[in-house]
């Protein structure tokens, strides 16, 4: 895996969008057959929605393909089509998964965490740390059986309008048990995300995707091609002098999830403010995934092209 | 050199402004977007290069909303800390 360049350029279009694809009314016949009949009806009525999705929208089939054509290349038709149904139904699973455990309670799906001594080492140390994670498995299902950690947790969340999916603690009217810092907040969150590292609290951040605004990526070689990551998290770890927690979740059966602790990154302090500082340790983030996407190919929910080369992108440094 | 001479030479140089010099950077000119034209990871960067030369801490949002308009209450806002 070879990291490539420092562009502090900004995305010069939205490259992604959280808008729900179905409608509000969708969403609440979903609710209902959850509510109504736990998951499994949910599960049944997502072949035929998926289906749907497959043949008559052919745009979010196109949309699975810029991954999956680099996790299979070798793949033709119609085993290509399969595929985007798997990953398509996957991510279906995972919205219904969120939706029980906010609607009938988390007991309802088994999770079972691997590296909890390495949390909870961190934990006693009350020295704060980024739990990073990625929009893999169910990060949502992953929080919310971390609720045993008895230290502040911050999540740098974005929310646009128009989607409708609600976040699991959203069904109960109960609030969010995190403090939600917004990027689009001044300076980005920054400052805010910084102060709850210094006072030893949890800030969990996306580590896989560059929004809309973001400037500050760097180019990593992912599955075989150039893509973009960002490395705020990274300089926020190292400005924090804070350990930066990698973590994924997997759907492991039909009512289980499970966690991995991946690594743990230390960032030296002092490193710049160029991106290239940060290559190696976003690199070493990276190699972690690419292992997660080989072991659970159809969990990995980035339906946009990451790999698309910026337009007129210039080197503020290198 | 006074506190501002000394934050211009330090943006200018850990925060790789070098096209610019100390006398272009005017004292009352927004630190982020119109004036300087410093991002949101710059503001993290400032923060650790203030602790660094000056031994003084932007501890939260606050204090950063209030330092970070223009050199001058950067300035400000070390001398007070430095004093107190």
């Amino acid at each position: 895996m070879q990291p490539i360049e420092d562009n502090r350029q900004p995305f010069q279009r939205r490259e992604w969008t959280s808008r729900s694809l179905g409608t509000r009314l969708g969403h609440h016949i979903f609710y209902g057959l959850i509510r109504f009949g736990g998951r499994r009806p949910a599960y049944f009525a997502l072949y035929f929605v998926v289906f749907y999705y497959m043949f008559f929208r052919p745009s979010i089939r196109r949309r699975t393909k810029y991954y999956l054509h680099r996790r299979f290349q070798e793949r033709k038709l119609p085993a290509r089509f399969v595929d985007s149904y798997r990953m398509s139904f996957e991510l279906g699973k995972v919205l219904v998964d969120r939706a029980t455990v906010g609607i009938l309670g988390s007991e309802k799906m088994k999770v079972t965490l691997y590296g909890r001594k390495k949390l909870l080492k961190l934990l006693d140390r009350r020295c704060g740390f980024v739990l990073l994670m990625s929009h893999v498995g169910s990060w949502q299902v992953a929080l919310s059986a971390l609720s045993f950690m008895d230290i502040p947790v911050n999540l740098l969340l974005e929310r646009e309008q128009g989607n409708f999916d609600r976040h699991y603690f959203e069904y109960t009217g109960t609030g969010s048990p995190y403090r939600i810092i917004d990027p689009g907040g001044y300076l980005g969150g920054t400052l805010e995300m910084l102060e709850v590292l210094k006072k030893g609290e949890v800030l969990c951040v996306m580590g896989d995707r560059v929004s809309g605004s973001q400037k500050s990526f760097v180019n990593v070689e992912f599955l075989g091609e150039e893509a973009s990551f960002p490395y705020s998290a990274f300089k926020l770890a190292s400005a924090a002098r804070v350990p930066i927690v990698v973590f994924f979740s997997y759907k492991n059966g039909p009512d289980s999830y499970a966690l991995k602790i991946s690594k743990i990154i230390r960032v030296p302090k002092n490193l710049g403010r160029s991106g290239k500082y940060f290559l190696p340790f976003v690199s070493q983030y990276i190699e972690a995934l690419e292992s997660y996407v080989q072991m659970h190919p159809y969990q990995f929910f980035n339906f946009y092209n990451m790999w698309e080369k910026k337009k007129d992108e210039y080197k503020r440094q290198t | 050199m006074n506190t501002n001479d000394k934050l211009k030479d330090i943006i200018i140089e850990e925060l790789n402004l070098e096209d610019l010099t100390p006398e272009e950077i005017e004292d009352d000119a927004p630190l982020f977007g119109d004036g300087l034209g410093l991002d949101s990871l710059d503001a993290v960067e400032l923060v650790v290069q203030v602790q660094k030369h000056f031994g003084v801490e932007i501890k939260n949002m606050e204090e950063g909303r209030f330092a970070f308009r223009s050199i001058n209450s950067l300035g400000d806002f070390i001398e007070e800390r430095i004093a107190a």
